[in-house]
């Protein structure tokens, strides 16, 4: 009852499902918003994937490939700066002497 | 033409029909929008007999008077899209010798849940995509099943001067 081209339909649909399924599920769980509050109020929002070096009062973000980090704070602990760049939904860097939030969303 | 469109009336109350009972039992658990598609397989039949104005005809009168009648308006804008473009797709692939009843089935179910992703798509943003596998894999299913049962009716109607 099956013909060639019935066969050749459903392949083509277990495919194109096994290909979605495949993009789908091993899409990194990232967020793709990163904001940077001080004092609370939000002074940017924008893609993390965009590269972008924001100037704070007293701090300076870097967004690159994906990751945002800290590259200088005025403050003497340093914290901010050695903290690791954050790539995950949820994740933030906290500079406490200015007040700085950077975060994943 | 009065005969053919009496026979229209009955086929589009009869896939109305095949609409309801499947509301009753609902498949949705699998993902929103899974259903056995009953009442593709006039549509289907029609098809068979080279009747695409017939097709599309019953199958907008089904779709109008089914989400009048069970389901919010809103819901037409999915049905009718899907509706139209899966028979369509379902003509084209009727052509096609080496196609039968069951591959254009396939075929038809599986556009079907593609424009109706698109169109959710559209209205509720793109989050609804990771669907898709799980609606092709249904689509797969139900419309091999009822490509069978058309091709199983088309066969006993075949000898039937009414069609």
């Amino acid at each position: 009852m099956l013909k060639k081209g019935d066969i050749l339909i459903i392949l083509s649909v277990l495919m194109l499902a096994l290909v979605s399924s495949v993009l789908i599920f091993t899409r990194p769980r990232t967020g793709t918003t990163v904001t940077v509050k001080v004092n609370n109020e939000l002074v940017y929002k924008g893609s993390l994937f965009e590269n972008k070096v924001i100037k704070l009062d007293g701090n300076t973000v870097e967004i690159k490939d994906g990751k945002v980090s800290v590259t200088q704070a005025d403050c003497k602990n340093q914290i901010c700066v050695n903290h690791k760049a954050i790539t995950e939904k949820g994740e933030s860097i906290i500079c406490l002497p200015n007040k700085v939030i950077a975060e994943i969303e | 033409m009065t005969k053919k469109i009496a026979l229209y009336g009955i086929l589009a109350s009869l896939a109305l029909i095949f609409g309801y009972i499947e509301s009753l039992f609902s498949l949705s658990f699998i993902a929103p929008g899974v259903k056995l598609g009953l009442a593709n397989s006039i549509a289907l039949l029609l098809l068979c007999c080279k009747d695409l104005k017939g097709a599309l005809a019953v199958n907008i009168t089904r779709i109008l008077l089914s989400s009048l009648l069970f389901s919010s308006p809103f819901s037409l804008l999915f049905s009718l899209t899907a509706g139209i473009s899966s028979i369509l797709i379902m003509r084209l692939l009727s052509g096609v010798k080496s196609v039968s009843v069951i591959g254009f089935s396939i075929a038809g179910a599986a556009v079907h849940n593609c424009v109706q992703l698109t169109v959710a798509s559209v209205l509720f943003g793109r989050a609804v995509w990771c669907y898709l596998p799980f609606l092709l894999i249904s689509a797969l299913l139900s419309g091999a099943l009822i490509g069978v049962l058309s091709s199983i009716i088309f066969k006993k109607i075949k000898t039937n001067p009414f069609l």
